[in-house]
C-alpha cells in the first residue's frame, strides 16, 4: 500500500470542500451563504487541481538558488497546473464578484436576499 | 332493324305497359277496398282520372323548375323502358337495351325520383319538401339490399346484361334466381317492398298527414303526367324483378302475370301492415334485409 | 489576408482601449464597437470565402512561437470560419440592434458585449483545452453582465439562476481538464483525440467530465431552467446573442471535443440530444409567452444539433452540409425572431397579432416560422432532408423518426403562434416604434435565409435541376403586392398560363398521366383565378399564395427526383395554408391542415428515407425499387398522401378549412388540391407495380378504407346546414371513392379512379364556385338562410343543377362513367361488400344533393333576397366552362375513356375496356354506349318537354305564396321553407354514424399532449436551487448511464 503523502491529503481536502459548498449552495435560502457555499466549491477544486498536479519529492517551478536551471526538468513539479490554478482563481473571484454584485441588486430591489422568493419565471 | 320500327315498337311497349299500369292499380285498389270492407273503384276509373287530369283548362304554374318536374319524372319512367328488354327472344321488345346494361337502369330510375323532388321543391309547398325528404331518407337504405342481391347476380351470372341474365334462366322453373339464389331473391323482394313505397313504406305521402306529399302543388296534366308515369313504374319495376328473379318473360301474357304477381306482393304487405315512421322504416332495411344482402354476398365469395 | 489572430486582438484591444471613451459621451464608442465587430465579421468572412470557394489552406496560429503542447493555438479551418462568420454576424447585427440600449448603459456595457464575442471566438479556434475554459467563462460572464441591461427583478434573478448554473458547470468542466491533464500529459486537443483516453478508467471519467460540462452549456432538457429563465427574462435583444452567437459556439465545441470520446459516447451524445430535442418541443405546447417559447425552441433545436455531431460518423460527408444548413436557419431565425420580440414588446403569442400593423414584419415572422420547421426554400428543408436520407441509409430509422417527432411537435406550437398573429384581432393592441436599427437585423436575417436556402439545396441528395424560376416569379408578384387585385389578376393568370405553356406540352407527349393532372393544375387553375377579378381592393398576400401552391402542383408533375418531389409538395402546402388561413373564422382550420399536413410530409419523407436507402437512387423510381421494408415504406408514405387526400381518420382538418376558405379559394383547394394527394397516390401504386402477396393486404385496407370514407363522409354531409360545408364533406366522400377506385388496382378500376377524379375536379369546382358566389352576395353559408333563389340566380341555378346530376351519378351526364366503370371493376374484383358500401354512399349522396340544390334554389325566396342579383359572372364563366368538358364528357366518353386507358395499360395490360365501332364500351360483366343513352335521354326530355308545353301553354305563373295551403297564405318565408334539419328522420335513424368520433379522439390526444407538457414543464419550479439541483443530477444519472451503472 502506498504511502498517505501530502497530495492525498490535499484532494482529500478539496473534495471534502466541493461536498461543503456543494451542500452551501443546494440548501442555504439565503443568497449569500450561497455565494459562499460556491467560493468554497470553487477552493475545493482549486485545491484539487494543486494535489493532482503534485508530485512528491519535487520542489516549486521557481527558478532559483534551489533549483537549478539544467536540473529543472527533473527536480520541479509541472508548472502547468499551478499556472492553471492561478487564473481559474481569477476567474472564479470574477464569479463571485458578479454574483455579489447581483445579490447586491437582488437586495436594492426587493429588499430580500431569499433566493425562494425568486421564482417568478418558471414553468 | 331500322331506328323506325324500333321507335315504333318500343311506343308500343309503352303503350301496353302504361294501359297494363292502369289497370293493375284499379285491380290492386278495388283489392284493397274489399279487404277493407269497401266497395272500392270502378275498373276504369284511372283512365277516367287521366283524361279529367289532361284535358283540365285551368292551371297555373311556379316556374321552370316545376314545369320540368313532371318531365324529368316521366323521363326517368320512360327511359327504364328504354333501355329494359321486355320480352326475352323478341327482337323488336327488346327496345334500345344495347345501349347500356343493368347499371343504367339502376341509375336512370333515381332520375324520375330527383326530377319530381326539384318540381315540388320549386312549388315551395312544405309538405312538399318534406315528402320529399322522407322519400330521400327511405330510398337510401331501400336501395342497399337490393344492390347487394344484384351484385350476387352479376357474380352467379357473370354479366350485368339483362338479356344474359334472363338467358340464364330459361329451360324450366327451376333455373329461375328464385331457386338458383334464393337468399338474393329474398333480399331483393324485401326490398322491393320499398321500391313500390306501398305501405308500410308509404310515409312519403303519407295521405292523411301531408295529403299527398311532394306532388302536392300539382294538378291537371302536371298531374296526368305524374299519374301516367306511376302506372308505367309499377308494371316496369316489377318487369325489372321478373327478369332479374322470376325467370322473364317470353311473350306478353307471361309478363302480365307474372307482374301482376309481383305486384300484388307489396299490395298484400301494404294491406297487412300499418305505416313506419321514417327512422323505423330506414333502419327496418338495415336489418333483415340487409342481413339477407350480405349473406347472399357471402355465399358468393 | 488577415491573420484570425486580429480577430481576437482586435476585439480584446478596442475593448480595453473604449475605457478611454468614458468621457466623452456615448455615440463615438458605440460607433468603434461596431466597427471592431465588422472588422472581426470580416475577417471571419474572408476565411469563410478564401476556404470555401477559393480553396485556401486552413492555418494554425501558434502563441508565443512555440508548438503544442507548449502553447495555445488557434486554428482557423473551414468549420471555424464558418462559425466565427456566424457569431461575428450575430454580433454584428446584435450590436447594431443594441446598440441603444448599450448607450443607455454606458461604455462598460459596450466593453462588456465585445468581450463576449472576443470569448465566443477564441472559444471556436482554440485547440487548447484549458484556454477554451478560460474564454469560455468569458463569455458566460459577458452573458451575465448584459443580462444587467434589462434592471427588471424577472431579469435580475434569471441572470443570478444562470450564472449559479454556469459557475457549477464550469466547476466541472475545470475537474475534468485537471484529469484529463493527469491522464494524457497535455490539453492540446489534437493530442487528446490520439491518445484514446477512454481506455483508461479515470481518463474515462475526465473525458465524460468535460463532455457532460460542454452537453450542459448547451441546455439540455431537462437541466435547463436556468438557460429558460434567462430566455424569457433577459432583454430580447440579449436572447438573440445567446441562442445565436453563444449556443452556435458551444454546438461547434461539442463537435471538436466529441471526438475524445469513442463511438458508444457519440450515441450517448445524440440520446441526450433526442430528448432535449423531443422535450423541449413538447414543453413548448403548453407555452404561452413567446420569449420561453423561443427560449424552448431553441433549446430543441440545439438538441437537433447533438443529435446531428452525435451521429456525425454515419452522416459521412454529407455531415458538414446538414449541420451548417440546421445551424444556419436556426442562427437566423432564431435571432430574428427575438429581435421581432424586442421591436413589438408582446411577450403573450396572441399579441403577436400586433404585427399585421406592419405586414412585412408578419412576413418576416412567417419566414422565420417556416425555416424553424423546414420548409423550402430554406437551408433547413435541405438539411432536415438529407439528414434523414443519410439517417435512413445507415439504417438509422429510430433516429430518423425521432427527428421528424420532434419537428412535428416544434410544427405544433410554431404554427399556432403563426396562426395568432395572422388572425387574431389586432384593431386594440397599441403601435409600436420601428427605428431602423432594429428593422435592418431582422430584415437581413430574413433575406439571408432565402439567399442562403438558394445556395443551399445542393446539399441534398437528388436536388438536381431544382427549378426556381416559378418562386422567382412570385417573389416579382409578392414585390408588386401593392398593386390592385385585378392587375396582379392578369399578371398571375398571365404567369399560369406561361406556365402551363412551358410544361403541358411536353406532358403530352410524354407522359398520359402526368398531362392528366396537368390540366386539372393549371387548367383548373386558371379557370378558379378568374372569380379573383370579382373582387376590389388589394388582396394583400392572395396571389403570392396561390402561386405558390399552383407552382408546387405543376412542380410535383415536373419533378424527377424524390427531393424536386418533396420540395413541390411543401411549396403547395406553405401555398394553401396561406389561401386557407385567409378565410375569415379560419385560424383553426387553418392550424389544424397545417399539422395534418406537416404530420403527413414527415411521414413521407420517412418513406423516402426507406426508399432511398434500400434502392440507393434519388430519383422518383426509387419508389419501385425498395428492396426491404417495402411495406413499411409504402404505408408511411400512403398515409403521408392520404393527409391531403382526407382519408377518414386524417380528414378533419379538411371541412372547417374548405368550407371558411374564401369564396374563390375553396374551389382551388376542393376542386384542384385534393388531387395533388391523389397523384401521389397513384405515383406510389404505379411503382409499387401490379398487386403481389406483399402489398395484397394494403390495397385491400385501403379499399375499406376508402368505402368507409366514402360512406361516413356522405351521411356527414347529408346533416350539414352550412353549404359549404356540405360540399367539403362531400369532398372528403368523392375522394374515398377515388382511393377505393385506385385500390382495385385494375384496368378498370384505374379508369373508374381517373373517372372519378376528373368529374370531381370538373363539379366540385363548379358547386364551389356558384356557392362561393351565393356566399358573396347573400353574406351567409347557412342553407336555412337562402331559398327560392332561383327566381333571383337563374344561371346559378342550371350550373348547379348540372353539377348535382353529374356528381350523383345519374345517366346521361358524365357522373355515370364513373359508376358504370366502378359496378364492373368492382364486382370483376371481388370486392362486394366495400362495393356495397360505396353504393350505399353513392345513394346517400342524393340526399345532401337535394338538400343542397332545395334549400337554396327552390322552396320560398326571402324578403331580404327579393332584390338580390345574380352572381358575378366572374364565377359563372369559369362554372360554364366546367360545364361545357361535363357536356363533352358526357356525350363522348370515348374522348375521355379511351386516353385514360391509354395512361393505364402499361400498368395492367390485362382486362382491358374494349370498345365497339359504334362507341359501345365493353366490360367483363357489362357494356354502355355513353353517347347512344345521351341522345335518348335526350330526344326523349325534347319529346316530353313538347308534350307538356303543348299541354299547359295556357298554365298562368302565379306569385309567391300562392300555393294549396288549407286557402290561406302562408304568413313567412321562413316559416314555410323547409330547410332547417330536413333529414331529421334520417338522423334519429342514422346520424348515430356520423357524431364526431375521430375529431372526438383527436381532440383527445392533442388535450392529453398539451396536459403532459403542462405537467412535465412544472419541474422548472423557478427555483435556483432547484435548477442547480437539476444540473447534478443530470449529471449523475448520464454518468450511471454511460458507465452501465444503470
Amino acid at each position: 500500500m502506498e504511502q498517505i503523502g501530502l497530495s492525498h491529503i490535499a484532494i482529500t481536502t478539496g473534495i471534502l470542500l466541493i461536498l461543503t459548498g456543494l451542500w452551501g449552495i443546494l440548501t442555504q435560502k439565503n443568497i449569500i451563504k450561497m455565494i459562499i457555499g460556491f467560493s468554497l466549491f470553487d477552493t475545493g477544486i482549486h485545491i484539487v487541481m494543486v494535489g493532482v498536479g503534485y508530485v512528491e519529492g519535487k520542489t516549486a517551478p521557481i527558478l532559483d538558488e534551489a533549483v537549478q536551471l539544467k536540473e529543472a526538468a527533473r527536480q520541479i513539479v509541472d508548472p502547468l497546473p499551478q499556472a492553471m490554478v492561478l487564473t481559474a482563481i481569477v476567474i472564479g473571484i470574477g464569479i463571485t464578484a458578479l454574483m455579489l454584485a447581483y445579490a447586491l441588486r437582488l437586495y436594492q430591489k426587493n429588499k430580500t436576499l431569499d433566493i425562494q422568493k425568486f421564482n417568478d419565471l418558471k414553468w | 332493324m331500322d331506328l323506325l320500327t324500333r321507335i315504333l315498337f318500343t311506343i308500343l311497349g309503352l303503350f301496353i305497359i302504361v294501359n297494363w299500369g292502369l289497370l293493375m292499380t284499379a285491380i290492386m285498389r278495388k283489392l284493397t277496398a274489399r279487404v277493407g270492407r269497401r266497395v272500392g273503384i270502378r275498373w276504369y276509373q284511372p283512365w277516367i282520372n287521366l283524361v279529367k287530369l289532361y284535358s283540365n283548362r285551368n292551371s297555373i304554374q311556379h316556374g321552370v323548375m316545376f314545369q320540368l318536374g313532371p318531365v324529368f319524372r316521366l323521363l326517368g319512367g320512360v327511359g327504364i323502358v328504354m333501355f329494359m328488354p321486355l320480352i326475352y327472344g323478341s327482337e323488336l321488345f327488346s327496345n334500345f337495351s344495347f345501349a347500356g346494361d343493368l347499371v343504367i337502369i339502376l341509375y336512370i330510375k333515381f332520375f324520375g325520383m330527383l326530377g319530381m323532388a326539384l318540381g315540388a321543391g320549386e312549388g315551395g309547398h312544405p309538405y312538399s319538401a318534406i315528402g320529399v325528404s322522407r322519400g330521400l331518407s327511405q330510398v337510401t337504405t331501400v336501395e342497399l339490399p337490393f344492390t347487394l342481391a344484384i351484385i350476387a347476380l352479376a357474380v352467379q351470372y357473370n354479366t350485368l346484361s339483362l338479356e344474359e341474365i334472363v338467358a340464364a334462366q330459361q329451360g324450366g322453373i327451376m333455373n329461375w334466381t328464385l331457386f338458383t339464389n334464393p337468399v338474393a331473391t329474398l333480399a331483393a323482394l324485401l326490398s322491393m317492398l320499398g321500391i313500390f313505397m306501398h305501405s308500410p313504406f308509404n310515409l312519403h305521402k303519407a295521405p292523411n298527414e301531408i295529403p299527398i306529399g311532394p306532388p302536392t302543388e300539382y294538378h291537371s296534366s302536371y298531374l296526368g303526367i305524374l299519374r301516367t308515369n306511376a302506372a308505367i313504374l309499377h308494371v316496369i319495376e316489377a318487369i325489372l324483378f321478373m327478369n332479374l328473379f322470376f325467370g322473364g318473360a317470353t311473350s306478353w301474357p307471361i309478363l302480365i302475370v307474372k307482374t301482376f304477381l309481383i305486384y300484388f306482393v307489396s299490395i298484400f304487405v301494404g294491406v297487412v301492415f300499418p305505416r313506419f315512421r321514417i327512422e323505423q322504416s330506414v333502419s327496418w332495411f338495415l336489418r333483415v334485409p340487409l342481413a339477407l344482402g350480405i349473406v347472399a354476398i357471402i355465399l358468393i365469395l | 489576408m488577415v491573420e484570425p489572430i486580429y480577430i481576437v486582438a482586435s476585439g480584446l484591444g478596442i475593448a480595453f482601449l473604449l475605457g478611454l471613451f468614458r468621457k466623452t459621451g456615448e455615440s463615438l464608442p458605440g460607433l468603434i464597437m461596431l466597427l471592431t465587430l465588422a472588422f472581426m465579421t470580416f475577417v471571419s468572412g474572408q476565411w469563410l470565402i478564401s476556404l470555401m470557394f477559393e480553396g485556401g489552406t486552413p492555418q494554425y496560429t501558434y502563441t508565443a512561437g512555440f508548438k503544442p503542447p507548449f502553447s495555445i493555438n488557434l486554428l482557423m479551418g473551414q468549420s471555424e470560419a464558418v462559425i466565427t462568420t456566424m457569431v461575428n454576424g450575430v454580433g454584428l447585427l446584435g450590436g447594431l440592434y443594441l446598440l441603444d440600449r448599450l448607450k443607455a448603459q454606458g461604455v462598460n456595457s459596450m466593453i462588456v458585449f465585445l468581450l463576449l464575442f472576443v470569448g465566443l471566438n477564441v472559444v471556436v479556434m482554440t485547440r487548447d483545452l484549458f484556454n477554451l475554459f478560460v474564454f469560455l467563462e468569458v463569455s458566460s460572464v459577458a452573458i451575465v453582465g448584459l443580462v444587467l441591461l434589462e434592471r427588471s427583478t424577472q431579469s435580475l434573478s434569471a441572470g443570478f439562476k444562470y450564472l449559479l448554473a454556469t459557475a457549477l458547470i464550469s466547476g466541472i468542466l475545470l475537474i475534468g481538464i485537471i484529469l484529463i491533464y493527469q491522464y494524457a500529459g497535455s490539453l492540446y486537443i489534437d493530442d487528446l483525440v490520439r491518445a484514446n483516453l477512454t481506455a483508461v478508467k479515470g481518463g474515462m471519467v475526465a473525458v465524460f467530465l468535460i463532455l457532460i460540462a460542454v452537453a450542459l452549456e448547451l441546455k439540455p432538457f431537462p437541466a435547463n431552467g436556468w438557460g429558460l429563465d434567462l430566455y424569457q427574462g433577459a432583454h430580447p435583444g440579449l436572447g438573440a446573442l445567446v441562442s445565436g452567437g453563444f449556443a452556435t459556439a458551444m454546438v461547434f465545441v461539442l463537435y471538436k471535443l466529441l471526438p475524445m470520446a469513442g463511438g458508444g459516447w457519440q450515441y450517448m451524445m445524440a440520446t441526450l440530444g433526442a430528448v432535449t430535442f423531443i422535450g423541449s418541443n413538447l414543453l413548448g405546447i403548453k407555452q404561452g409567452h413567446a420569449k420561453r417559447l423561443l427560449g424552448y425552441s431553441s433549446v430543441g433545436q440545439i438538441g437537433l444539433l447533438m443529435i446531428v455531431v452525435g451521429l456525425s460518423q454515419h452522416l459521412g460527408e454529407a455531415l458538414t452540409a446538414i449541420a451548417c444548413g440546421l445551424l444556419v436557419s436556426h442562427f437566423l431565425a432564431k435571432s430574428g425572431l427575438f429581435w421581432l420580440a424586442g421591436i413589438i414588446q408582446k411577450d403573450g403569442l396572441r399579441d403577436w397579432a400586433v404585427l399585421r400593423k406592419k405586414p412585412f414584419l408578419l412576413v418576416l415572422f412567417g419566414t422565420f416560422i417556416f425555416a424553424l420547421v423546414g420548409f423550402p426554400p430554406f437551408p433547413s428543408f435541405f438539411a432536415k432532408w438529407e439528414l434523414i436520407m443519410q439517417l435512413s441509409a445507415a439504417e438509422g430509422f429510430a433516429w430518423a423518426g425521432i427527428v421528424l417527432f420532434g419537428s412535428l411537435l416544434e410544427g405544433i406550437y410554431l404554427f399556432r403562434w403563426l396562426g395568432y398573429s395572422i388572425k387574431l384581432d389586432h384593431q386594440e393592441l397599441p403601435s409600436f416604434r420601428l427605428p431602423w436599427q432594429k428593422i435592418l437585423p431582422v430584415g437581413i436575417s430574413g433575406v439571408a435565409l432565402y439567399i442562403l436556402g438558394y445556395f443551399a439545396t445542393p446539399i441534398a441528395s437528388g436536388a438536381g435541376s431544382l427549378s426556381y424560376l416559378p418562386l422567382a416569379f412570385i417573389v416579382l408578384v409578392f414585390l408588386l403586392d401593392f398593386l390592385p387585385a385585378r392587375v396582379k389578376n392578369v399578371l398571375s393568370l398571365a404567369g399560369m398560363a406561361f406556365y402551363g405553356y412551358m410544361i403541358m406540352p411536353g406532358l403530352y407527349e410524354n407522359d398520359g398521366l402526368r398531362f392528366l393532372f396537368s390540366i386539372i393544375f393549371v387548367i383548373g387553375g386558371i379557370l378558379t383565378l378568374l372569380p379573383g377579378f370579382a373582387y376590389t381592393g388589394k388582396r394583400r398576400g392572395f396571389y403570392p399564395a396561390a402561386l405558390l401552391m399552383f407552382a408546387g402542383l405543376g412542380q410535383l408533375l415536373t419533378a424527377e427526383t424524390l427531393l424536386q418531389f418533396f420540395f413541390a409538395w411543401e411549396l403547395m402546402t406553405v401555398g394553401s395554408y396561406i389561401l386557407i388561413i385567409r378565410g375569415k373564422r379560419s385560424m383553426r382550420h387553418g392550424y389544424t391542415y397545417m399539422l395534418f399536413s406537416v404530420g403527413g410530409a414527415f411521414l413521407m419523407l420517412a418513406g423516402f428515407g426507406i426508399a432511398y436507402a434500400t434502392s440507393g437512387m434519388t430519383s422518383l423510381e426509387a419508389l419501385g425499387q425498395v428492396t426491404q421494408w417495402a411495406g413499411w415504406a409504402s404505408a408511411l408514405i400512403a398515409i403521408g398522401f392520404m393527409t391531403k387526400t382526407a382519408t377518414l381518420g386524417l380528414h378533419i382538418w379538411l371541412p372547417g378549412a374548405h368550407a371558411e376558405a374564401e369564396s374563390d379559394v375553396s374551389p382551388m383547394v376542393s376542386a384542384i388540391l385534393l388531387k395533388a394527394g391523389v397523384f401521389g397516390l397513384l405515383l406510389l401504386f404505379i411503382s409499387m407495380g401490379a398487386e403481389s402477396a406483399g402489398s395484397k393486404p394494403l390495397f385491400y385496407v385501403l379499399g375499406w378504407l376508402g368505402a368507409i370514407t366514402a360512406l361516413i363522409a356522405n351521411l356527414t354531409a347529408v346533416f350539414q346546414e352550412d353549404a359549404k360545408r356540405l360540399l367539403a364533406y362531400s369532398s372528403i366522400g368523392q375522394l374515398g371513392y377515388i382511393l377505393f377506385a385506385f385500390a382495385i388496382m385494375t384496368h378498370v378500376g384505374w379508369l373508374a379512379g381517373f373517372t372519378y377524379t376528373i368529374n370531381h375536379f370538373m363539379y366540385k369546382a363548379i358547386l364551389f364556385l356558384v356557392v362561393g358566389g351565393i356566399v358573396m352576395r347573400l353574406k351567409t353559408h347557412n342553407m336555412y338562410e337562402m331559398g327560392g333563389l332561383i327566381k333571383r340566380m337563374p344561371y346559378s341555378f342550371i350550373a348547379v343543377l348540372i353539377g348535382i346530376i353529374a356528381l350523383s351519378g345519374l345517366p346521361p351526364l358524365s357522373g355515370f362513367a364513373g359508376k358504370w366503370l366502378f359496378y364492373n371493376a368492382g364486382i370483376e374484383k371481388g370486392w362486394y361488400l366495400q362495393g356495397g358500401v360505396v353504393f350505399f354512399s353513392g345513394i346517400i349522396a342524393f340526399l345532401y344533393l337535394y338538400r343542397l340544390i332545395h334549400s337554396v334554389f327552390l322552396g320560398q325566396l326571402k324578403d331580404r333576397h327579393r332584390t338580390v342579383k345574380e352572381i358575378s359572372p366572374w364565377f359563372l364563366v369559369p362554372a360554364y366552362v366546367l360545364i361545357l368538358g361535363i357536356m363533352a364528357f358526357s356525350a363522348n366518353p370515348e374522348w375521355f375513356l379511351k386516353p385514360f386507358g391509354q395512361i393505364t395499360a402499361p400498368y395492367f395490360p390485362d382486362s382491358q375496356l374494349t370498345w365497339q365501332s359504334d362507341g359501345t364500351a365493353v366490360g367483363q360483366l357489362g357494356y354502355w354506349n355513353g353517347t347512344q343513352v345521351m341522345a335518348i335521354v335526350m330526344a326523349l326530355f325534347v319529346a316530353i318537354t313538347l308534350w307538356l308545353i303543348m299541354l299547359n301553354r295556357n298554365a298562368k305563373k302565379v306569385k309567391q305564396f300562392n300555393i294549396v295551403y288549407a286557402a290561406e297564405s302562408p304568413e313567412t318565408p321562413e316559416t314555410t321553407h323547409i330547410s332547417y334539419n330536413l333529414y331529421a328522420g334520417y338522423n334519429k335513424a342514422l346520424g348515430v354514424l356520423t357524431r364526431p368520433g375521430i375529431t372526438g379522439l383527436w381532440n383527445w390526444i392533442s388535450e392529453a399532449v398539451t396536459e403532459l407538457a403542462d405537467q412535465v414543464r412544472r419541474i422548472y419550479s423557478g427555483n435556483g436551487q432547484t435548477y442547480v439541483l437539476h444540473v447534478l443530477t443530470y449529471v449523475v444519472i448520464v454518468y450511471l448511464i454511460t458507465t452501465g451503472g444503470l
